[in-house]
C-alpha cells in the first residue's frame, strides 16, 4: 500500500535554514546540510528545501548547499524558490535535485510547465500554488501572498496538471505560518479536482492537523516549524498517525 | 587479483549522482572498478551493468540509439550476464513500451510496459511502497520481503510470464516491482532513493551476485 509522506520544508538563505518571511525577524535555525541529513535519518520520507532570497549574490551558495545536501542523503529531494527558466531547472537538477518546484514562474508563463516536463519528465516537475480567499473566491497569489492573481485555483490547478506537471505542493496563504493546520477546505477542493499527487502545506501546529491533512487526501504532508523547533521527531508523527489507521513508512 | 568491472551507463535519462555515490561507497576498499558507460562499450569488458533511468521510454530508447549503446548492451544482456535495470532501466527490458509512442525495447524478458489503467488513481504512482516476494531469491528479493522502496512512475510491467516476476507492489492491483531473467534484474523502484533498504539492495547486487 501507498503510505503517506511525511516531508520536512527547509526554507533556506544561501546555507542557513531560517524562519520568518518578514526579513526583519529571521531567525537562523540551523545550518542546511546538517539538518537535511538528520531528517533523512530520522525517517523523513521526501525533503523539500526552498531558496526563499535567491538573489543573485545568494544563489550561487544555495545551488552548492542543494549538491551537498543531495550527496549526504538518499531519499529524495525537491528544490525551490527563484526558479524563473529552463536554465535553472535544469541547474537544480544537476545539482543533484529529484523534483524542482515552480511557483511564479509557471503563473506568468504557463508554457513553462509544458517545456520543463518534456524536457526532464513530468515526475521532476513540480507546480507549487499558493491560494488564498478573495472576495469568496479561492484565488491564486503570489509574492508570498502579497499579489492576487486573475487565476482561479481549481482551474489552475487542473491547468498544471494537464500542462505536465508531476505533483502540486498546496499551500494555503490562509493558514500558513499559524500552527491552527492545514486548510482543509482548500486542500479537497484540490484533490478531488486532479488526479496527480498532492502535498498539503501551510498550517501544522499539532499531530492531529497531520491525521486531518491525510482526510484531505493529499498524498504527502509537509510541515516546518513543529520539526524545526523539535516540538515533534518524524517518528513521532507517523507513529500517530499509524495509531490512527494512516499507512506510513515507520 | 583482477578487479570486477563495473559498468554505470548515463544513458541522459535523469542524474546518476545518486546512484553513481551509492556504488562508489560501496566498492570503496573492495576488488572493484566503476567505469561510466556514455558510448559504445565493448560488452566482454564488464563484469556488471547498472542503468538507472526516469521519464519516457522513448527518450531512454533513442538516447541510447544515439549513443551506440544499445547494439553492445543487447549482445552483453543475451550473453545473460550481471545486469541492474533501476525505473525505466527495467522497462525496457521489455518488447514494447507505450509511453508516448509505441517504441520497440530490447526484448530480453517478455511483457510490455503500459499505464496504470485503474481512472481513479493518483498518477503517478509516487511515493513509498512495499514490496511482495514472488519467488525465492537469495541475492535481492528475499532479504527485502514487506520493505519500503520509493516509487515515482506511472507505466507499469504487463503480459509478463509469472516466473519473471521477483516481486509484486499493490497499487490499485498488482504490478511486477522487481523482475528477474537470469542474471538480469530489474526494479521499478528507485533504491538509491530508498534510504537504508535501497542501498542494501544495491549492495547485495553488487557483492554477492
Amino acid at each position: 500500500m501507498l503510505k503517506t509522506r511525511i516531508i520536512p520544508c527547509l526554507d533556506v538563505i544561501k546555507n542557513k535554514v531560517v524562519k520568518g518571511i518578514n526579513f526583519k525577524n529571521i531567525r537562523v535555525m540551523g545550518n542546511a546540510v546538517e539538518m537535511a541529513k538528520y531528517y533523512s535519518l530520522s525517517g523523513a520520507d521526501e525533503l523539500c528545501m526552498l531558496d526563499i532570497n535567491a538573489s543573485y549574490q545568494n544563489r550561487k551558495t544555495f545551488i552548492k548547499t542543494v549538491e551537498s545536501i543531495a550527496k549526504v542523503i538518499n531519499i529524495p529531494l525537491t528544490v525551490g524558490g527563484g526558479v524563473s527558466d529552463l536554465s535553472d531547472i535544469t541547474d537544480l537538477l544537476n545539482a543533484g535535485a529529484d523534483k524542482v518546484s515552480i511557483n511564479s514562474a509557471a503563473v506568468k508563463n504557463p508554457k513553462l510547465i509544458r517545456q520543463a516536463s518534456l524536457r526532464h519528465g513530468s515526475q521532476c516537475i513540480v507546480v507549487a500554488i499558493d491560494g488564498k480567499r478573495h472576495k469568496n473566491k479561492m484565488k491564486v497569489v503570489i509574492k508570498g501572498g502579497r499579489e492576487i492573481t486573475k487565476n482561479e485555483l481549481i482551474t489552475w490547478a487542473k491547468q498544471v496538471q494537464s500542462l505536465g506537471a508531476g505533483e502540486i505542493l498546496m499551500t494555503s496563504m490562509d493558514t500558513d505560518g499559524v500552527q491552527n493546520g492545514f486548510d482543509s477546505n482548500m486542500l479537497k477542493k484540490v484533490t478531488s479536482s486532479v488526479g496527480i499527487p498532492v502535498i498539503a502545506s501551510g498550517g501544522v501546529g499539532s499531530l492531529e492537523h497531520f491525521y486531518l491533512g491525510y482526510l484531505t487526501k493529499s498524498t504527502g504532508l509537509l510541515a516546518a516549524s513543529v520539526f524545526h523547533s523539535r516540538k515533534y521527531k518524524i517518528k513521532t508523527v507517523k507513529k500517530y498517525l499509524s495509531s490512527k489507521g494512516v499507512p506510513v513508512r515507520l | 587479483m583482477k578487479k570486477k568491472v563495473i559498468g554505470l551507463i548515463d544513458g541522459q535519462s535523469g542524474n546518476i549522482g545518486s546512484i553513481n555515490k551509492a556504488i562508489k561507497d560501496i566498492i570503496k576498499g573492495r576488488p572493484y572498478q566503476l567505469k561510466i558507460i556514455k558510448s559504445h562499450f565493448n560488452y566482454t569488458s564488464f563484469d556488471k551493468i547498472i542503468l538507472p533511468g526516469q521519464g519516457a521510454y522513448a527518450t531512454l530508447m533513442s538516447n541510447l540509439k544515439k549513443l551506440k549503446i544499445i547494439q553492445p548492451l543487447k549482445k552483453y544482456l543475451k550473453n545473460n550476464s550481471s545486469y541492474l535495470g533501476i525505473c525505466v532501466g527495467m522497462q525496457i527490458l521489455s518488447d514494447w513500451g507505450y509511453e508516448d509512442k509505441t517504441t520497440r525495447g530490447l526484448g530480453i524478458i517478455s511483457g510490455d510496459i503500459k499505464k496504470f489503467r485503474n481512472k481513479k488513481l493518483i498518477i503517478p504512482h509516487m511515493g513509498w511502497n512495499t514490496i511482495n516476494l514472488n519467488k525465492d531469491d537469495t541475492i535481492i528479493a528475499n532479504s527485502f520481503d514487506k520493505k519500503d522502496f520509493y516509487f515515482v512512475h506511472s507505466y507499469i510491467f504487463q503480459n509478463i510470464k509469472k516466473s519473471d516476476v521477483l516481486a509484486f507492489t499493490l497499487y490499485g492491483k498488482k504490478f511486477p516491482s522487481i523482475v528477474k531473467k537470469g542474471n538480469i534484474y530489474g526494479v521499478q523502484f528507485h533504491p538509491e532513493k530508498s534510504h537504508k533498504h535501497g542501498l542494501n539492495l544495491i549492495k547485495n547486487y553488487i557483492l554477492k551476485s
